[in-house]
């Protein structure tokens, strides 16, 4: 008796959810016995961890901002990282460009201080205007999300440039500029000197500047639940990306040269151009995800980024780049850090390295359940009849 | 067709969560109107896991449990933990909020960077107590910081220094610091224990090597072995997590003093005595004022007498650890003699007047000016110790006999 493997020919969407839903039900089972092991009840745990703790929870609409605070910028992120991988150019530098642009919106945010006065001057004309806290604060925000953009942007297509121009390997060039982006930034939070206005000037060791309020993006009030105006900009460039990948003549000519980039340049298609727009455009998301967050938290941080850039990675492949799964894995990623605090509070010999594991179990299980869409196993007797 | 997966995998999680959700943990007691040791629930925001085995939140986790057990708490049903969270505010303020919602009555936040979020947390959670390790922010009600005189208990560390010197004849001592002037706390611990050393030993010389990180294991090695083989330094001191330094000293076979925890373990041919900390006396004295407001948190700055704890030998907050068999003859009767002036508050540290230790162990107090390495008069002659506000916050000179290099 042998095994075959044997590609399947089709798939029934009943039995890929069967497949997915047992990958994810064996990594909790898993990671369950690994609880009980270490005297926890996994159904305590999970419970927990799933309603994010906010059953009987006086603030749960806190708990419920929180979350949100971590699904932005990963569901951004890991949306922008897929228009780069399904090019097939391996954009590791998700955490670099993010950090770029929480600097450049950063640089905006307090050097831009309200009143903003745009003044003209000069012997036969005089012109100034000065603009009202509301509309100072829109030119505000929309200046450290044009920044942080372009900034990442920029740091993104310099790779590209590099890869086209010189064929260089972009998978290595993004991995090390995360970290010149990092120490930089970890240099910016160090050095107390007189030019560096990233730092407080009161405090007698290195602590970032907070921003003003005029440098927060604006919340909608619903009851208690304050809902930050970045979920519903996320959800319409998620809309927007989905449109441009599957409508647009540029969506398409990213997916071929994702196939081919022969193909691609057979068919008259730039695809030198095709590579340096959609790199760039990937990277300015991330950038713009970062001003999503410095907005909203109004001060940077050496950790600012949370590790999107590299979670973001894993839930782009989880979704199998499909724009609107980013956001459901994103939501579930999301949901299981955040949960997993929530539910380790309770539990003094579970620490956050748990969530870590069981994000990694999952992947690996799904990963393994696609073999099984994909494959089947078929039993071969020593007769040659299956 | 692949969007479908993840509205699978949604499926999943939402099942499983339906499965389970009947045993979901019982409502909490509510508001506490007045609590006594046995209601009491504290929350602590760590920076690193809760279940290190060494280090600085190691340090601070078995402080909080120590000091939960001196008042008879039991941290495994009243002690909450937001742990690995790093200097960001929002993930602070997300940790308060996580730790509000458990009802707690104080929280720690122990590291430096949580400074501006705890400030915040605390004026948006008037009805919970906050308490900041290393701040200096506080308010006059729910607010307070602490920390604790460690420069004395370096200036004791420094004498055990200063009379091996003496002992070995080698006036070089070295000093891995994580980093000198940038921070008050590393300025002050360098010049405690220079003037210990100096006390015993007058010609000795200190000399610095700056890590620029408050952790580097290697780094830490490789700077007491430079300390040890360029600058002939015959015991090292330091400031930092590990405890390279000593295992760096004894592989030469010289001599060390360590921090944070008594590292004879680590060094038993080369330690002679440690620098530490007891943080259950800090978070002791803070929980059961904690206990004494009674369900109102406005009054814990009250009952803790200030909004700056900064308890040192006398409080037992600091110390120097058992000495070992490696310190030189009449180390502990010098100790003891310096211990109990600083414990009196006869004397202190940074002031005007001079220690010196003599071959016996005995103590004799002069008038000397304090001098920092450029030349500067800090203190006159007689004069009284700097204010605490400038050990724990603008100290950025070294004393005179320290040498960075």
């Amino acid at each position: 008796m042998g095994i075959h493997i044997v590609k399947r020919d089709a798939c029934p969407l009943w039995k890929k959810a069967l497949f997915y839903l047992a990958a994810v039900a064996a990594a909790l089972v898993v990671c369950g016995i690994l609880l009980l092991a270490m005297g926890v009840n996994p159904l305590t745990y999970y419970s927990r961890m799933f309603t994010m703790g906010m059953v009987g929870n006086k603030i749960a609409y806190k708990t419920f901002e929180n979350y949100l605070n971590v699904f932005v910028p990963l569901a951004l992120t890991s949306v922008a990282l897929s228009l780069a991988f399904k090019m097939r150019f391996w954009n590791i530098g998700g955490e670099g460009q993010f950090i770029v642009g929480a600097i450049a919106a950063s640089t905006v945010a307090l050097k831009l201080k309200p009143p903003i006065v745009v003044a003209l001057n000069n012997s036969e004309f005089s012109f100034s205007v000065s603009f009202g806290p509301i509309l100072s604060e829109l030119i505000t925000l929309v200046l450290m999300c044009l920044a942080a953009m372009l900034a990442a942007g920029l740091y993104g297509a310099l790779v590209a440039a590099l890869k086209v121009k010189f064929g260089t390997n972009e998978t290595l060039l993004t991995l090390m500029l995360n970290y010149v982006a990092l120490y930089t930034l970890t240099f910016l939070g160090d050095k107390k000197a007189d030019w560096n206005f990233f730092l407080q000037e009161e405090s007698a060791r290195p602590v970032f500047q907070s921003f003003s309020d005029t440098a927060a993006f604006p919340r909608i009030m619903l009851g208690k639940f304050g809902l930050n105006i970045c979920v519903i900009l996320t959800l319409i460039i998620g809309v927007l990306v989905f449109v441009y990948l599957r409508y647009t003549k540029r969506g398409y000519e990213i997916n071929v040269v994702g196939d081919s980039a022969g193909t691609a340049h057979y068919a008259g298609m730039k695809v030198n151009r095709i590579v340096l727009r959609t790199v760039f455009l990937s990277a300015c998301l991330i950038g713009l995800a970062a001003a999503f967050k410095m907005g909203t938290t109004g001060v940077l941080s050496t950790t600012i980024t949370g590790d999107v850039g590299w979670t973001g990675i894993i839930v782009a492949w989880l979704a199998q780049l499909n724009t609107a799964a980013i956001f459901v894995v994103s939501a579930l990623i999301s949901m299981l850090h955040y949960g997993s605090v929530q539910a380790n509070t309770m539990f003094s010999n579970v620490d956050s390295s748990f969530a870590n594991m069981l994000q990694g179990v999952i992947l690996f299980l799904v990963l393994t359940a696609d073999f099984f869409i994909r494959f089947r196993i078929v039993r071969t007797k020593k007769g040659g009849n299956q | 067709m692949k969007k479908f997966l993840a509205l699978v995998m949604a499926l999943a999680m939402t099942l499983s969560l339906a499965a389970c959700g009947g045993s979901d943990a019982p409502a909490s007691s509510g508001s506490g109107e007045s609590v006594v040791a046995a209601d009491l629930k504290v929350g602590a925001i760590y920076i690193n896991s809760k279940n290190d085995t060494a280090g600085y939140t190691f340090a601070h986790h078995s402080g909080i449990v120590g000091g939960m057990e001196d008042l008879g708490l039991d941290p495994a049903t009243q002690l909450f933990i937001v742990d690995e969270v790093p200097e960001d505010e929002q993930q602070v303020l997300a940790a308060v909020d996580t730790l509000v919602a458990q009802d707690v009555d104080i929280i720690f936040g122990i590291s430096f960077g949580y400074i501006d979020a705890m400030e915040k947390a605390a004026a948006a959670y008037p009805e919970v107590i906050f308490s900041h390790g290393t701040g200096y922010k506080s308010n006059e009600t729910n607010f307070n910081n602490y920390f604790g005189r460690a420069y004395q208990a370096r200036y004791l560390a420094g004498i055990a220094a200063g009379l091996k010197s003496l002992e070995i004849g080698n006036n070089n001592v070295g000093y891995v610091a994580a980093y000198t002037t940038a921070y008050a706390e590393t300025a002050s611990g360098i010049n405690g224990f220079a003037l210990g050393v100096q006390a015993a030993n007058p010609n000795a010389k200190v000399y610095v090597k700056n890590l620029g990180a408050w952790a580097d294991e290697v780094n830490e090695k490789a700077y007491a072995e430079e300390l040890i083989n360029t600058f002939g330094c015959g015991v090292i001191s330091q400031h930092c997590d590990s405890a390279q330094p000593q295992i760096a000293a004894q592989n030469a076979g010289v001599f060390g003093c360590g921090y944070n925890s008594d590292m004879t373990a680590d060094a038993p041919q080369a330690h002679l005595t440690a620098a530490i900390w007891n943080w259950n006396v800090y978070y002791a004295t803070a929980m059961q004022a904690a206990i004494d407001c009674e369900g109102d948190a406005s009054q814990f700055v009250t009952k803790m007498g200030g909004p700056a704890y900064y308890g040192g030998l006398k409080e037992g907050f600091v110390d120097a650890s058992p000495l070992t068999a490696n310190c030189a003859a009449n180390t502990d009767k010098a100790i003891e003699a310096a211990k109990k002036l600083m414990v009196d508050g006869e004397w202190d540290v940074f002031s005007g007047v001079k220690l010196t230790v003599a071959a016996d162990g005995t103590i004799t107090q002069a008038d000397a000016d304090l001098v920092d390495n450029a030349g500067n008069v800090i203190v006159a002659a007689g004069g009284p110790s700097v204010e605490d506000g400038v050990i724990t916050g603008t100290m950025n000179y070294l004393v005179a006999g320290v040498e960075e290099v």
